[in-house]
């Protein structure tokens, strides 16, 4: 039991980490229609929200968050990633979020240090 | 001191992560893959995962020494929609750092093709 605590103590935990990118999402974008003037507010508080809700789990591991808001009418979007890092500590997470005007692609790498 | 265990807590100048060198693997890969190409959605998620591989496998060949990297690529259709895409990131900024290019298909082509990359360097013990 001390082992499991220890470890979710510091490891990156897959869970934690799609719940706060869905929680920033929603109150960031939540039922808006996509507004030009709007989108780039929009992208920097989801990444920003994310980033604090992220560095308050007082985990050793240094963050990357990235935001992809695209406006839907049909055109395609793919996202690939590819990382050299240390399997048994490093991880990421993707949650892909879409309401009627717009889809919104929210990545985050955690490192361990 | 002889025998005093020592350990090299910076990244020394030399194997320092270099942007403008990376921008250049990603263009030149980008460039060499992608021109002339139409965004066709069955061959696009290979294509992706086959770029971001490319560019890995490349920065890490360019011997910064220590590093941990991620590759992160975007493929988007143009059709006159709008996109906006950011990044931030917890990290020491003395050591880690990042690189990204840009890449657009203009032609005559209805159909075509934008590529952002982006490259995220950290400085860590492995």
């Amino acid at each position: 039991k001390i082992l499991l605590f220890l470890f979710k103590q510091t490891a990156f935990v897959v869970e934690d980490v799609s719940r706060i990118i869905k929680e920033s999402v929603e109150a960031v974008i939540g039922g808006n229609v996509y507004q030009h003037s709007r989108v780039n507010q929009w992208s920097t508080s989801v990444v920003e929200q994310c980033l604090s809700q992220l560095s308050k789990l007082g985990k050793p591991f240094k963050y990357i968050v990235n935001c992809i808001i695209m406006q839907k009418n049909g055109a395609g979007l793919q996202t690939a990633s590819s990382c050299f890092w240390d399997n048994s500590t490093d991880g990421s997470c993707a949650v892909r979020w879409e309401n009627k005007s717009m889809y919104c692609i929210v990545t985050v790498f955690g490192l361990a240090i | 001191m002889e025998g005093a265990a020592t350990y090299q807590i910076r990244a020394d100048p030399q194997h320092k992560f270099k942007p403008a060198v990376v921008k250049n693997c990603i263009r030149e890969v980008v460039r060499e893959r992608l021109s002339g190409l139409r965004y066709e959605p069955e061959e696009v998620p290979e294509l992706s995962r086959s770029l971001a591989d490319s560019v890995r496998d490349k920065v890490k060949d360019a011997g910064f020494d220590r590093y941990k990297l991620v590759v992160q690529v975007v493929i988007g259709e143009q059709r006159g929609q709008g996109v906006k895409m950011s990044s931030r990131c917890l990290w020491d900024a003395d050591t880690d750092s990042y690189a990204e290019d840009v890449f657009m298909n203009v032609g005559a082509l209805f159909r075509s093709l934008r590529l952002t990359k982006y490259i995220f360097a950290f400085f860590g013990g492995f």
